[in-house]
């Protein structure tokens, strides 16, 4: 198997790695939101950390996207 | 005479076609899945921007709801009583109660199952919902009977002067 074939195997997970990790986050929104109209704040707080946490893993996963990205093109 | 050299013309523009736009099929769906990646990634970043503006959203309404109102006089609300007013604005309900013990407590009239008014009652020495039989305790609101199943929001309460007022809307 080539490099890009293993590549484009390797994009394909983190592509749904990426997606699940947003669907989360549009969950903990939704959830949020409607902690906010009962009035339990207490949930808040937590919910924006575990969301930044999430876009955390996302901004590594793509990072690691684009160097590897940067491997092949060099590569070649 | 020309007709070698014609298609060679042709085959050069073909080249320099492929010279513009040098992704093949195969490159053209990897590249689509990186732009995919990036662009999920920001929308990651926006969600997370849209939770964190809710949090401090909530934190400054909150603030907002820190008014301090006069209720009235202590001596008006004996042992065993409850007196009912709006905080922190005149679309939320609220209930005073002075337990037999004299303690003060005060929570949102709003019923967490389906919004109807709770009322005190004195024999239970509890808040009580007639829509549902729903009950909530005096000591925290919470629920101890029927379907609620959230605590009744507290209202803190400061008794200075022979005067009670409200200073603040707990979650």
């Amino acid at each position: 198997m080539s490099t890009r074939q293993q590549g484009t195997i390797l994009f394909t997970g983190i592509l749904f790695l990426v997606a699940t990790t947003v669907v989360i986050q549009l969950w903990l929104l939704t959830v949020s939101m409607e902690a906010l109209l009962s009035g339990a704040m207490k949930t808040l707080v937590p919910a924006a950390a575990a969301s930044t946490i999430l876009l955390c893993i996302n901004a590594g996963l793509l990072r690691y996207v684009f160097r590897f990205d940067r491997q092949i093109r060099s590569s070649k | 005479m020309n007709t070698e050299t014609e298609p060679c013309t042709s085959c050069k523009k073909s080249e320099k076609w492929r010279d513009d736009f040098p992704i093949e099929w195969e490159g053209d769906n990897y590249v689509s899945r990186r732009e995919m990646v990036k662009f999920l990634t920001l929308g990651s970043l926006f969600l997370a921007v849209a939770n964190w503006v809710t949090a401090l959203g909530s934190r400054i309404l909150r603030r907002g709801s820190q008014n301090r109102q006069l209720l009235g006089s202590s001596d008006d609300l004996k042992a065993n009583s409850s007196a009912l007013f709006r905080y922190p604005t005149a679309k939320d309900p609220c209930i005073a109660v002075r337990t037999g013990e004299g303690k003060l407590v005060a929570y949102s009239q709003v019923c967490t199952h389906l919004s109807c008014a709770v009322v005190y009652d004195k024999a239970e020495q509890s808040l009580f919902c007639p829509c549902h039989n729903g009950r909530f305790n005096l000591e925290q609101g919470a629920p101890i009977a029927g379907p609620p199943t959230r605590p009744l929001p507290r209202i803190r309460l400061e008794e200075s002067g022979g005067q009670i007022y409200a200073i603040e809307r707990e979650a």
